[in-house]
């Protein structure tokens, strides 16, 4: 199977006046297509720095990722965020929606940005709205929506440009057990249908029982991959 | 059109029209101020040249056809008619009236009827020539905008009652003349005027009548009307200079306003510009999409200061009288500015936002 993101040995330290917090102490992970990843840990652990960099957003102090085949700690500024545009899609806990643009309004600037002007598909932006159950939603602007309404059209948005992988992080966090239930499903079902590659940080030990596989981490290290099937 | 910028702009309408109205500040000065300095001088020049005269004689203090001290004796004019070449002289007194509306001055002159028609070919076409101390003849202009013909009155030289005897033409000079004797009447200034024009016989030596007229009456000044008459805009020192100022600072102008709007703009949207980047947006996207919010927004303040330019020009001349007359140059100058103003103020917030770190744009309340 295809190895789609592999990141060796990540550290990454915050400068908070004159102490460094080391945030991430070593980690390494890799990630095969299709694969639907949970990453769990308490709070401050480092889950969403890691997810951080994966996504471009930061750089490691050092250690290395490479998604895709492309070398992401080696690229520029301007080269990550290329990267970035074409390879992933990001779901945050506060959903991070376009208050001014409907729903189809936020998927289409996501298209706009993702294919440069070339023109978008609206046979993909369909397929993932019929997927999502968001057809009759899509003139709503997210203050007309549910947060569980706003969290499926930003999951939407991040899955309808086909990024090799979707960061997640706390997806479910803002959202009451029926509508996380929902979202969640909707993950599964993107990652069934359209084999598509996740990476979920999330604190919900049902959600994580959806993955594939499961990364504890503590302390900006990762101490346990398990497989989800024996998680209580 | 991009869906973003509409519904950035249509957020905040407050806003948006405060900075729409800034930019229509600066167009509006400029084309207010050059139209007037335009139309005005064109105005001059118009009623400046319908004057037949070839050679302006005036004391050395005197300054030109708008100055309004009377300090030449009367009695030039025979010596002047006496002096070979000259075929007629004339009188003429000029004196700044201010105006009741408040907007400046307007120059009444007191005239010679008789000679001063002669030599301007000026025809009364309406009612007579002023005769009286207490009458005067008013041009087209002048009974269209004070709404006065002959049979009413005017009120000159603080507030004294003027009879209108008669509307003439062609416009020539100040809109308002009397008889000399009534002006010297009214500034206590007997036997006096302000210049003498001459007619020549034959046009084409007014150069050498201006000589003799020099060698024979020494000490005066001489100006040649053509010379005087060539470029009013040119001769007022300075206004060129003024303009180039004030459409700067229009451009300053419009250019704060729009900095300020999209400044705040920016720091409103701080977690919308996270977003952009994590959905992968280039540096340039931002700039961009920034930048064309900046241009709506100027480009519906130019077009919003040339209409108020437009309408506020054409109250102005019906209150006032003012004669604006706008140029393509000064158009497109004022244009320039508003979409400049506001790309070059946009530039400063759009790096801005552009450089933003993505995590902490996002984490922003
Ligand atoms: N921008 C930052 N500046 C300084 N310290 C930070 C910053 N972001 C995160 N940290 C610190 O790094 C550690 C890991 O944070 P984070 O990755 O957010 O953890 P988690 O997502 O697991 O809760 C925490 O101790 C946090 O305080
Ligand atoms: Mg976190």
């Amino acid at each position: 199977m295809k190895t789609i993101l592999q990141a060796e040995n990540l550290e990454k330290s915050y400068r908070v006046g004159r102490v460094d917090v080391h945030a991430l102490r070593g980690v390494s992970l890799d990630v095969h297509e299709g694969e639907f990843v949970a990453i769990m840990g308490p709070s401050g652990c480092g889950k969403s720095t890691m997810l951080h960099l994966l996504g471009g957003l930061l750089t490691p102090t050092s250690g290395r990722i490479i998604i895709d085949e492309e070398d992401l700690t080696a690229a520029s500024d301007a080269a990550r965020t290329d990267i970035r545009r074409r390879k992933i899609g990001f779901v945050f806990q506060r959903f991070n929606l376009f208050p001014t643009l409907t729903a189809e309004g936020n998927l289409r600037l996501a298209e706009r940005i993702q294919s440069d002007g070339k023109g978008d598909d609206p046979e993909r932006r369909h397929e993932v709205l019929r997927l999502l159950r968001l057809e009759d939603k899509m003139h709503h602007k997210p203050l007309e929506l549910s947060g569980g309404e706003q969290q499926r059209v930003a999951l939407a948005r991040a899955v309808v440009t086909r990024p090799a992988i979707i960061l997640a992080d706390e997806p479910t966090g803002n959202l009451d057990s029926e509508n996380s239930a929902i979202v969640l499903n909707m993950f599964q079902e993107l990652n069934y249908r359209f084999n598509q590659t996740i990476i979920m940080i999330t604190h919900n030990p049902e959600a994580a029982a959806m993955c594939r596989r499961i990364v504890q981490m503590r302390d900006g290290q990762i101490v346990e991959r398990t497989a989800a099937v024996h998680i209580s | 059109m991009n869906n973003l910028v509409v519904s950035n702009i249509r957020q905040r309408p407050l806003r948006t029209l405060m900075s729409v109205l800034g930019v229509a500040l600066g167009v509006t000065l400029v084309m207010l101020f050059t139209g007037l300095a335009h139309g005005m001088s064109n105005d001059l020049q118009r009623r400046s040249s319908n004057m037949r005269a070839e050679i302006i004689f005036t004391r050395p203090g005197s300054q030109q056809l708008t100055a309004s001290l009377m300090n030449l004796s009367t009695q030039y004019t025979s010596r002047l008619e006496a002096i070979e070449g000259v075929e007629r002289a004339t009188p003429v007194a000029i004196q700044a009236n201010q105006t009741g509306r408040g907007f400046g001055f307007e120059n009444v002159e007191g005239v010679e009827w008789e000679s001063f028609a002669a030599i301007n070919e000026t025809k009364i076409v309406r009612g007579r020539a002023p005769a009286e101390i207490d009458e005067i003849v008013i041009d087209e202009t002048k009974a269209r905008n004070s709404k006065t013909d002959v049979g009413g009155t005017l009120r000159l030289f603080g507030n004294k009652p003027y009879r209108v005897t008669g509307v003439y033409a062609p416009e020539s000079g100040a809109r308002i003349k009397m008889p000399l004797a009534a002006m010297q009447d009214a500034l206590e200034a007997p036997d006096k005027c302000s210049y003498i024009l001459v007619k020549c016989h034959n046009a084409a030596e007014q150069e050498t009548v201006a000589e003799r007229i020099n060698s024979e009456l020494p000490g005066n000044k001489m100006q040649l009307t053509r010379d005087v008459v060539v470029n009013f805009e040119k001769s007022i020192p300075y206004l060129g200079t003024f303009l180039r100022v004030l459409v700067g600072l229009a451009a300053v102008v419009s250019a704060l306003v729009v900095m300020l709007a999209m400044y705040t703009t920016i720091t409103e949207r701080t977690r919308e510009i996270g977003i952009l980047k994590a959905l992968g947006a280039s540096r340039g996207f931002i700039i961009s999409t920034i930048e064309k919010e900046a241009v709506t927004i100027s480009s519906i303040g130019l077009l919003l200061g040339f209409v108020i330019a437009f309408v506020s020009g054409f109250l102005i001349n019906r209150i006032y009288g003012l004669v604006f007359e706008y140029e393509w140059e000064w158009a497109l100058v004022a244009a320039a500015i508003g979409l400049l103003g506001g790309v070059l103020g946009a530039l400063y917030p759009a790096t801005r936002a552009a450089n933003l770190d993505a995590v902490n744009a996002l984490s922003y309340e």
